[in-house]
């Protein structure tokens, strides 16, 4: 009695069991690039194209097939659903890994776009943003060459499983919002440029303040930007030592800032470390004496730095977080007043770089 | 037998995601959450201590026995059957919300109602076995699932995206006075004690609560975690307009070559495995408590047949649960459960202090 009861329980169970919830793969059609455009129509100001991958049999170089479909809508999530209607597949953001947000609209307000893959459950918040230059549009347009399956070249670029440049700012949607909200700490977003129609050249970023592209930074700020802010290590540094180019491979970066007040001014000051590896110096090096053109070097940094901290400090965008700092060294009992006391300091604030290169070898040559 | 007190202390410490705790502080991030984390470890452990060193002196007695032992029938009895809500409330509310965030995240086409439905048949089901069986399980359950538990914990810890500045920002409020509703949340993390008002039956004679320090360290570190680190990773703004602010902290964690990359996934399905197990123990205390009302019940810890009155009480039960689940939803079921919060607290000091003065009054050797 008891057995068939189990039984007569189990089975009823059973038939809620439904993969993927209740519609095949196969009936799927899954989004693995969406890119999101402003139009110039008032009337329907988002353009939406979302990149769907078209399974094919064998994965090879240059197999993957997508199919883009674009519309033009009021609003991002009416678009997403008026697109459901142009395809004949359950649409599934689950393996949507690349948003690119057309350059237009992060020049105006991305605030709305960025609500909304908040609220989406399905979007996940380690999905990558970037900037599309001239329009996510035609980016995902491009076709790369070698791409094996549909979206894997925007998604290599991007993971650490792929190429590892200095020159990528790589910035996930969790890490965006909370850019986008905290108080002291200013977003940013690598901007992408298509290179013909079948690659991608990913070596600028846009700063951006709480709703729009402030500045952007060419690919050299790009690279010291991520060795001053997140001791990126595998990148170079660049100086000239009597008359000479020197360009040294950085194998161990650290570093890190201390913030001041000394009188009425507060001072900024990086203390940064690295350990270098030469790749392009002047010849017979090896015998000379290092520290001088380590302490050239170092000077060639230093200097390039603060110009950078300047600039950025210029644009009045904060991409370190000195404003997060400044809070969580100034307690206040109002939230907004160690912050709002931070607002006019930022501006007059002053830089100091100390950098210090050491010298770990001359490459294999002397 | 001290190790059915360490799983219950566990198993309540980490369910505390489950009942809105971290949201709840987390809204009170300014407003004195931080002293409240303190006043909520102090008083957890004031009431561990005193719930253990009495329950010292009744080995193999339950809760219910021992009002019997020292109460007139029809006050223990009045007591049992609050009690008996209290117990049936607090699961049933962590069941429904882990429901309606299955619906959310996995499966937003089915009725809350019928994954509910699923839920409750499981947990139903185990909680009509013998006290013992229901502990056995709770054991395997944590020994399965606390090892993952903890590995999500170290990701989040170690994700190169926390920012210390931001945990400092909020540390810095721990000037602000305390607030009822953090308080209360933050002494949730303790309240694995008052599981054992019924697991004390399965102490056998002789038996000492030993290493009791070892529980409130746990719970604060635990209860630290629970706090400061989603303010690491999103930041002191963004991250109070996150419902499920955990939830969302292990979907910014990447497994970059884990079997799945999301670690959302993992995450739900370890907390479901909890959330089933936590609802299992509840409901079989209530059943039991229900059970003790009978006037010549004996409390059996390892019955060979499981009686009929078992699947009647637990049907009950479940029935309650679709009716809350019918008469509530997320917000109105979010506002009860910090209100029910508050109400456990004093109701928990309350029932301490009066069987801590019980057991007093009665002699060791008794």
């Amino acid at each position: 009695m008891r057995n068939v009861f189990c039984c007569v329980i189990l089975l009823v169970t059973v038939c809620f069991l439904g993969g993927c919830g209740f519609k095949d793969i196969d009936k799927r059609f899954f989004v693995v690039a969406t890119g999101i455009d402003k139009t110039d129509n008032e009337q329907k100001p988002y353009r939406i194209t979302l990149q769907l991958a078209l399974p094919s049999p064998k994965i090879e170089p240059g197999a993957s097939k997508a199919q883009l479909e674009t519309i033009d809508a009021s609003s991002i999530a009416e678009g997403v659903r008026m697109l459901k209607s142009h395809v004949d597949k359950e649409l599934d953001f689950g393996h949507c890994k690349i948003f690119l947000v057309g350059e237009e609209l992060a020049r105006s307000d991305y605030s709305g776009m960025l609500q909304w893959m908040r609220r989406r459950r399905d979007i996940q918040s380690v999905a990558d943003i970037a900037v599309a230059k001239p329009d996510a549009q035609a980016l995902l347009g491009v076709k790369p060459v070698s791409e094996r399956y549909p979206g894997n070249t925007l998604f290599l670029s991007f993971g650490a499983d792929g190429t590892d440049s200095p020159y990528t700012y790589v910035q996930p949607l969790s890490e965006f919002s909370k850019r986008a909200f905290e108080k002291g700490l200013d977003p940013l977003l690598p901007i992408i440029i298509p290179d013909s129609k079948e690659s991608y050249i990913i070596n600028r970023t846009a700063l951006l303040n709480k709703n729009k592209i402030i500045m952007v930074l060419s690919p050299e700020e790009t690279q010291l930007f991520a060795q001053l802010a997140e001791s990126y290590p595998k990148s170079s540094v660049r100086g000239t030592y009597e008359d000479t180019q020197v360009v040294a491979a950085v194998s161990d970066i650290r570093s890190k800032y201390r913030m001041t007040t000394q009188g009425a001014k507060t001072v900024i000051a990086f203390k940064v470390k690295m350990s270098v590896v030469l790749e392009d110096a002047p010849e017979n090096l090896y015998k000379q004496e290092w520290a001088s053109i380590e302490k050239k070097l170092s000077e060639d940094y230093s200097r390039q730095a603060e110009e950078l901290l300047r600039k950025i400090q210029q644009a009045g965008v904060d991409p370190f977080g000195f404003g997060l700092r400044y809070r969580a060294n100034h307690h206040s009992n109002n939230p907004n007043e160690a912050y709002e006391k931070w607002l006019p300091i930022y501006p007059g604030a002053d830089f100091k770089v100390n950098a210090k290169v050491n010298i770990e070898g001359t490459g294999l040559i002397q | 037998m001290n190790r059915y007190f360490f799983y219950n202390f566990i198993l309540v410490s980490f369910i505390n995601l489950m009942l809105y705790v971290p949201h709840i502080l987390m809204a009170d991030r300014y407003r004195g959450a931080v002293q409240s984390l303190i006043i909520g470890a102090v008083i957890g452990t004031i009431l561990l201590y005193l719930y253990t060193g009495a329950l010292a002196r009744y080995p193999g007695k339950g809760l219910p026995e021992i009002l019997k032992m020292h109460l007139p029938k029809w006050i223990s009895n009045s007591l049992i059957s609050f009690f008996t809500f209290m117990w049936l409330y607090a699961t049933s509310l962590a069941i429904i919300a882990f429901a309606i965030m299955i619906n959310r995240f996995f499966n937003p086409d089915v009725h809350v109602s019928l994954i509910l439905a699923m839920l409750v048949l499981a947990c139903g089901y185990a909680a009509t076995r013998s006290s013992l069986t229901v502990m056995f399980v709770i054991e395997i359950g944590l020994i399965v699932n606390a090892p993952i538990i903890l590995f999500v914990l170290f990701k989040a810890g170690s994700n190169p995206h926390l920012n210390w500045d931001a945990i400092r920002v909020i540390a810095n409020y721990v000037t602000k006075a305390p607030t009822l509703a953090s308080t209360a949340a933050a002494s949730f993390i303790f309240t694995g004690y008052i599981n054992m008002s019924l697991f004390n039956r399965l102490m056998p004679p002789n038996s000492r609560f030993r290493h009791r320090w070892i529980y409130p360290l746990m719970g604060f570190v635990i209860l630290l975690i629970t706090f400061f680190v989603p303010i690491g990773i999103h930041g002191t703004e963004t991250v109070g307009n996150y419902i499920y602010i955990w939830s969302i902290t292990a979907d910014s964690l990447l497994m970059q070559y884990g079997f799945i990359e999301r670690v959302l996934f993992l995450f739900l399905i370890v907390y479901l495995n909890l959330t089933l197990v936590f609802t299992m123990s509840g409901w079989h205390q209530a059943m039991e408590f229900v059970k003790s009302m009978i006037s010549n019940h004996k409390p059996e810890i390892d019955s060979e047949k499981t009686p009929l009155s078992n699947y009647v009480i637990v049907g009950v039960f479940i029935a309650l649960t679709f009716v809350y689940l019918l008469l509530t939803n997320e917000k109105l079921n979010m506002l009860i459960s910090t209100y029910w919060l508050i109400f456990r607290m004093f109701v928990e000091i309350l029932l301490v202090i009066g069987i801590f003065i019980l057991s007093r009054r009665r002699p060791r050797s008794a």
